[in-house]
């Protein structure tokens, strides 16, 4: 398997935010995870990165066991997160954000060519290039967020909330660069949303929890169709 | 006289501003209120002491063993005490009493070191410029382009550099430099580190014109807190301005009036300054 | 409860005993070793204050300026307007919360490490104010000789008589002010006020939310504690009978604040303990004269690093009992706002999905 969670418990202190999650995701697709505020998404997440320490289980990326390691090793082996709330650098110039992104690849010409690539995508921040990150709109910083995700050249893509405080307009335009982006850059993407419609459509399984716990896994064109899914996160 | 006040501002505005870069630079990165920074400043001065004066050698061979010797301070303070107790300090004060410890502990280790005495070093370059009617010796002058040479290289270092720009970074947002893959630990150690050493090299500079001993490190902690309050603390144009202000407004008020009279306008002004913009000149607004 | 009230009012009768009769007997002719005991009590005092800024969530390196201003109060007020101690105890107290009241409207608007810097600035600030107020303070002279107090009367009764310069005198009348100010706060923490402060040391932004008047608060914490240093600025300069601008300087403003963290700024008892425990190590370390304040440092360093809650966080939390279950509330109130550090492996729930 490309990248597996196998039976992941997070404890905070004496909150129990995961309760045994166990993910498969195969190379070069997109899955998403859904659920509620608190239902333990960004912790899953965080706890991939290592950003969290994991109480038991195991996280395969690679035929390598990755929870063991330090968050720069995890980024190292091609793991890039955008986290929720976007968290740009708000006293960096978009430039240096990006570069940031590349923080550990010293392949200059590459680094010129990806950071291109990050423009071809998001024109805009070309035109702030030089522009402070804090002075940035919302969907801007977003993008910004992006594609410095993807100046590290990753092979699995976490996006949290990508959609957050986004106009509908921009979720869709969100949503069709990560769908670009998967298919023109070969990038496994797993993807956490409140925003269930946009993220099923575009992915092909989908996870939801809730309180810590899956209690839902199917093919994302399947889960769209569910009746749980739908009256709890589409909205009927 | 007014050109003379000017000068000698110049010479205490420049090195001043070092002082106050190093501790906006750990103050950035670590949140933390390096109390310890005028001893660091006090132990460059020996650093030159010792290796220009007593052991003969070379001035600038001293000056720059101010960095390794403080930087390997700085290095010893990050990692074994400020690390441990940031990651398991339930409250922020720790951190700061923690300082406060070091500071201490510098100072007794100098002093039983060192002794009370005052020391001195023999002037680098003999001679004074005289310039506009004002005078300025020539060890001043070297002061003032040192201290230009080093901020500018520091400016360098933090905004064109690699690891400059992962102390940037890191101290925007901690969490999100985790996941640049940047290893945070061995950054913060750098940034500590070469605050640590600004602070040295700003001692051994103005060694060539002020007495050097145990007791000169307090007086700096608290001026280099009062330059980043002026300046707007953990920011790095903040520093460069508060501690040029500070240099300069000493220098005029020694020129003119008395020395603890001086202070007291300069409370009272930053007071008053606080009140309009609790941030400081360039500062980021703060809680 | 019943069996850990119990063991309380053990602990704190036993406590009292050994501070107000075994002390006193068996230091009745050491003159010196009953002079640390008091200093213990006044900086208890002074620390108190300190500790109430603490829990409205300020870093206060000031305590040393207000400590001065009741000090030079007491002394000019006695020595050159010819009042009595006792008369000029109380004002001191008065001028040092009016003073303390005037900059809390102006400075308590900073947080965290603003606040700390510039209530450090403030110490150096009026020790310079003593330096140049010549004509009051004598300058760098300071002002000796100052008597001890005399009979205090009220409508012609005596109520303390005259004791001259009877050092248990002095003991009893430390001792007395220390409980009453540590009664007076207790009574102020367990009160509604004190849940205010708590509040607002929590979040500020929330506790405005709830309709209560912060500023009115976080001035009133601020003026008491000015009030208390005001007042052991006082007895402390009728006891040595003397002061210079350097009797309180920045070292001791953080030495006030130290007191509060060696005992553990979640426990009112805290500054008491840290006072006693320090200066009692500090006149211990005193035979190795040299290294004194190398080895105090050490302390220091040493406390924060492997006791960072203090000394109360220790076993004797539970004998002062029901700490406990608000303790936890605190440290939950603390994660939940107390930003995200990977390393530690334990999280704020803030940022949670």
């Amino acid at each position: 398997m490309y990248f597996e969670m196998k039976d992941i418990e997070v404890n905070y202190d004496h909150i129990r935010a995961l309760k045994g999650i166990s993910i498969t995701l195969e190379k070069g697709n997109i899955i998403t995870l859904i659920g509620a505020n608190g239902a333990g998404k960004t912790t899953t997440l965080k706890a991939i990165t290592g950003l969290v320490k994991i109480g038991s289980g195991e996280i395969w990326f690679k035929d390598q066991r990755i929870d063991v390691l330090p968050p720069q090793k995890v980024v190292s082996l091609g793991i890039a997160m955008v986290p929720e709330g976007r968290h740009i650098y708000p006293f960096m110039s978009v430039k240096d954000n990006l570069l940031m992104g590349a923080f550990l690849r010293r392949d200059g010409q590459e680094i010129k060519k990806d950071m291109e690539m990050v423009f071809d995508y998001f024109p805009r921040l070309k035109e702030r290039l030089r522009q402070q990150g804090g002075t940035l709109s919302g969907g801007e910083q977003q993008m910004l967020a992006i594609g410095r995700a993807l100046m590290a050249r990753p092979e699995l893509l976490l996006l949290d909330e990508p959609s957050l405080g986004l106009a509908p307009n921009l979720v869709q335009r969100i949503g069709e660069a990560i769908t670009v982006i998967n298919e023109q850059e070969k990038l496994s993407v797993i993807l956490v949303e409140q925003n269930a419609k946009m993220a099923l459509k575009i992915s092909n399984k989908g996870y939801v929890l809730e309180t810590g716990n899956i209690v839902l896994e199917q093919e994302s064109k399947d889960l769209i169709k569910n009746d749980h899914v739908r009256k709890f996160y589409l909205g009927g | 006289m007014v050109i003379q006040m000017i000068l000698n501002g110049l010479m205490l505005g420049l090195s001043y501003a070092l002082i106050a870069l190093g501790l906006t630079l750990i103050f950035a990165i670590m949140n933390i209120l390096n109390f310890a920074h005028g001893q660091m400043y006090m132990l460059g001065g020996f650093v030159v002491y010792y290796f220009y004066y007593v052991f003969g050698l070379n001035y600038f061979f001293a000056l720059f063993m101010c960095i390794p010797t403080l930087a390997l301070i700085g290095v010893i303070f990050e990692k074994f005490f400020f690390r441990r107790v940031l990651t398991l300090g339930r409250r922020e004060e720790s951190s700061m009493l923690l300082a406060m410890g070091t500071a201490l502990l510098l100072e007794n280790i100098a002093l039983i070191a060192f002794g009370y005495k005052e020391q001195g070093v023999p002037p680098l370059i003999h001679g004074v410029i005289k310039i506009f009617g004002g005078y300025l010796p020539a060890d001043r002058a070297f002061i003032i382009l040192m201290s230009v040479l080093l901020i500018i290289g520091l400016l360098v270092f933090i905004y064109k550099t690699r690891p400059g720009r992962a102390l940037r970074a890191l101290a925007q947002d901690k969490e999100v430099t985790y996941l640049m893959g940047v290893d945070v630990n061995k950054i913060t150690m750098l940034g500590f580190a070469v605050g640590a050493a600004l602070a040295g090299l700003a001692g051994g500079l103005l060694a060539l014109t002020f007495p050097i001993f145990s007791g000169s490190g307090t007086p700096i902690t608290i001026k280099s807190f009062l330059m980043i309050m002026i300046g707007g603390a953990g920011v790095v144009p903040g520093a460069i301005i508060g501690g040029f202000l500070l240099g300069m407004v000493e220098s005029f008020g020694y020129g003119l009036i008395s020395g603890s009279m001086t202070y007291l306008i300069i409370f009272a002004m930053i007071i008053l300054l606080l009140i309009f913009r609790p941030q400081g000149i360039m500062g980021k607004p703060w809680g | 409860m019943n069996q850990k009230n119990y063991a309380r009012i053990v602990l704190v009768a036993t406590l009292l005993f050994i501070y107000l009769i075994v002390l006193p007997i068996i230091f009745r002719n050491q003159r010196y070793l009953l002079n640390i005991v008091i200093t213990a009590s006044l900086l208890s005092c002074a620390s108190l204050g300190v500790w109430i800024t603490f829990s409205i969530g300020r870093i206060n390196i000031g305590q040393g300026a207000f400590a001065g201003i009741g000090g030079y109060t007491t002394a000019i007020l006695i020595m050159k307007a010819g009042f009595s101690f006792w008369q000029s105890f109380l004002l001191a107290g008065l001028l040092a919360a009016l003073i303390g009241f005037l900059f809390g409207l102006v400075i308590l608007r900073l947080k965290g490490v603003y606040f700390a810097m510039l209530t450090l600035s403030l110490t150096e600030t009026f020790r310079l104010i003593f330096l140049n107020a010549e004509g009051l303070t004598n300058g760098g002279n300071g002002i000796m000789g100052i008597p001890r107090p005399g009979a205090l009367s009220i409508a012609g009764i005596t109520i303390i008589p005259n004791f001259g310069r009877s050092n248990i005198f002095f003991y009893y009348l430390s001792a007395t002010i220390l409980i009453i100010v540590f009664l007076a706060v207790w009574r102020l923490y367990k009160s509604r006020i004190g849940w205010i402060f708590k509040a607002i040391r929590i979040s500020e932004d929330l506790t405005r939310s709830c309709g209560i008047n912060i500023v009115k608060y976080r001035i009133m914490a601020y003026s008491i504690c000015c009030f208390l240093g005001g007042i052991a600025g006082s007895l402390f300069t009728v006891f040595y009978q003397n002061i210079f601008p350097a009797s309180f300087q920045v070292n001791d403003s953080v030495y006030f604040m130290l007191y509060c963290f060696l005992g553990g700024l979640d426990y009112l008892a805290g500054p008491i303990l840290g006072a006693f425990v320090l200066t009692g190590a500090f006149e211990v370390l005193r035979f190795i004269q040299k290294y004194q304040e190398g080895i105090y440092a050490c302390i220091m360093i040493a406390l924060m690093l492997w006791l960072p809650n203090g000394l109360m966080s220790l076993n004797l939390g539970k004998v002062f009992g029901k700490r406990k279950e608000k303790e936890l509330e605190t440290t939950e109130a603390d994660k939940l706002l107390k930003s995200y550090n990977p390393d530690s492996g334990r999280k704020s729930l803030k940022k949670e999905g």
